[in-house]
């Protein structure tokens, strides 16, 4: 935590840290988990929920495409097949290539990911979310976390690269729902006439 | 609370029966973190409803997702970051796009003790209740779960700087608080005590 030193040392009042973590804790009252039980039980089922997701990013993919084509697009990851053949092969300067060739890619995966992060924070703090594009963008933020949380805890270079490539995606669906908001917010008309042209160039 | 009462290891088979979706595994899992999420949402949100509302969304988001943990990594990380990006969903949804900030004039320092280190808990509460919640969140992060400035920026979609700042400011206004309730206590007792002589003045002028 390079940046807590900062705070904690040049504000004298650092006690503060101890006496609000001396506060009592609290617990929900009544008792949650017999309502918390009936929803999981409820949700097993097939939910109509289940869709959300999906429908969130169909409607967010023709106004993804008013993004900034620039930005989204940086530091695209060049793994090559023939990259691929070589990870996977026992000679010692192929093997050396492929590591090479997977910290370049971790490289670009960080850069996009920042790119996207920066993107992201910076078009949420200027569009309203409808409520179920809130659902999807927090079903997102918490599956980012979680990977963020296996990747704290990663120590194999393939495993934080598979993780990466999965944060790089996740962000990606973010910015696309986050992207739909901030079109239609800043400009329904022209988004919409966008969006059907987008549609149309699809089709 | 403390950040270390998130800290609470799963053991495997618990983890494993939960996966399967085993409900005798799911509320052992939810008994063992009840306590640190809904005091962690409450001290974010300042609200027991919300904090409410917020935990069952993040146990519900847990438990349903529980089979894509790898097991590699702490648990409790996982869910203490859902509790938190709940409650900052909820806190963007009740109170608009943007959070309600600190204004800059609270940037005075003090040299006086610190109040918090003699205050009582339910004084200190009630003072971090009455900070703008965004504040109070980002006090709640800094120093009792040990996020960093840079996660708490992340988190929350503002720079460093903010978090850095909300932290120092958050600081110096629940000071003022805490010294208004020290002031406030001693008031009312003299007043209280003023007004039972008048009335008693009042009194024995009436019987005259």
């Amino acid at each position: 935590m390079p940046d807590r030193g900062d705070t904690v040392n040049a504000n004298p009042e650092h006690a503060l840290a101890q006496a609000l973590r001396a506060l009592p804790d609290a617990a929900p009252q009544p008792d949650l988990w017999p309502e918390l039980a009936q929803a999981l039980a409820s949700r097993r089922k097939p939910r109509a929920w289940h869709y959300a997701i999906p429908l969130a990013l169909a409607a967010g993919l023709a106004c993804a495409l008013l993004l900034p084509r620039g930005t989204l697009q940086l530091a695209q990851p060049e793994t090559t097949p023939h990259e691929t053949i070589a990870a996977s092969a026992p000679d010692p300067a192929a093997s050396h290539e492929a590591t090479s060739a997977n910290a370049d890619e971790l490289d670009n995966l960080h850069q996009r990911s920042q790119t996207l992060e920066r993107w992201i924070a910076a078009v949420a703090a200027r569009a309203p979310q409808d409520s179920r594009d809130l659902m999807a963008a927090v079903e997102m933020e918490d599956l980012i976390g979680l990977v963020d949380v296996q990747l704290g805890a990663v120590h194999d270079h393939n495993d934080a690269l598979s993780l990466w490539r999965q944060r790089v995606a996740l962000l990606e669906d973010l910015a696309t729902i986050r992207g739909s908001a901030f079109a239609i917010a800043s400009n329904d008309n022209e988004a919409a006439r966008a969006a059907a042209t987008s549609l149309d160039s699809i089709n | 609370m403390t950040s270390a009462s998130f800290q609470i290891d799963v053991p495997d088979t618990v983890l494993a029966r939960a996966r399967r979706g085993e409900s005798g595994a799911l509320e052992q899992i939810y008994r063992a973190f009840e306590r640190p999420s809904y005091t962690l949402a409450l001290r974010m949100l300042g609200n027991a409803d919300s904090a409410r509302e917020t935990v069952q969304d993040a146990m519900l988001h847990l438990l349903e997702r529980i089979g894509q943990f790898r097991g590699d990594a702490p648990f409790w990380g996982w869910l203490r970051q859902i509790v938190v990006n709940q409650a900052l969903m909820r806190l963007r949804r009740e109170r608009g796009v943007s959070f309600e900030e600190l204004p800059d004039d609270d940037d005075a320092p003090s040299s006086a003790p610190a109040p918090w280190a003699v205050a009582e808990a339910r004084h200190l509460e009630h003072a971090l209740e009455r900070l703008p919640a965004l504040t109070r969140s980002v006090l709640w992060l800094f120093h009792v779960e040990e996020y960093t400035h840079q996660e708490i920026a992340t988190m929350t979609g503002k720079s460093v700087s903010f978090s850095k700042s909300q932290v120092l400011r958050g600081g110096i206004r629940l000071r003022a608080l805490l010294e208004r309730d020290t002031l406030d206590q001693s008031l009312p007792r003299n007043t209280m005590l003023d007004t039972q002589q008048e009335a008693a003045t009042c009194l024995t002028a009436a019987t005259q």
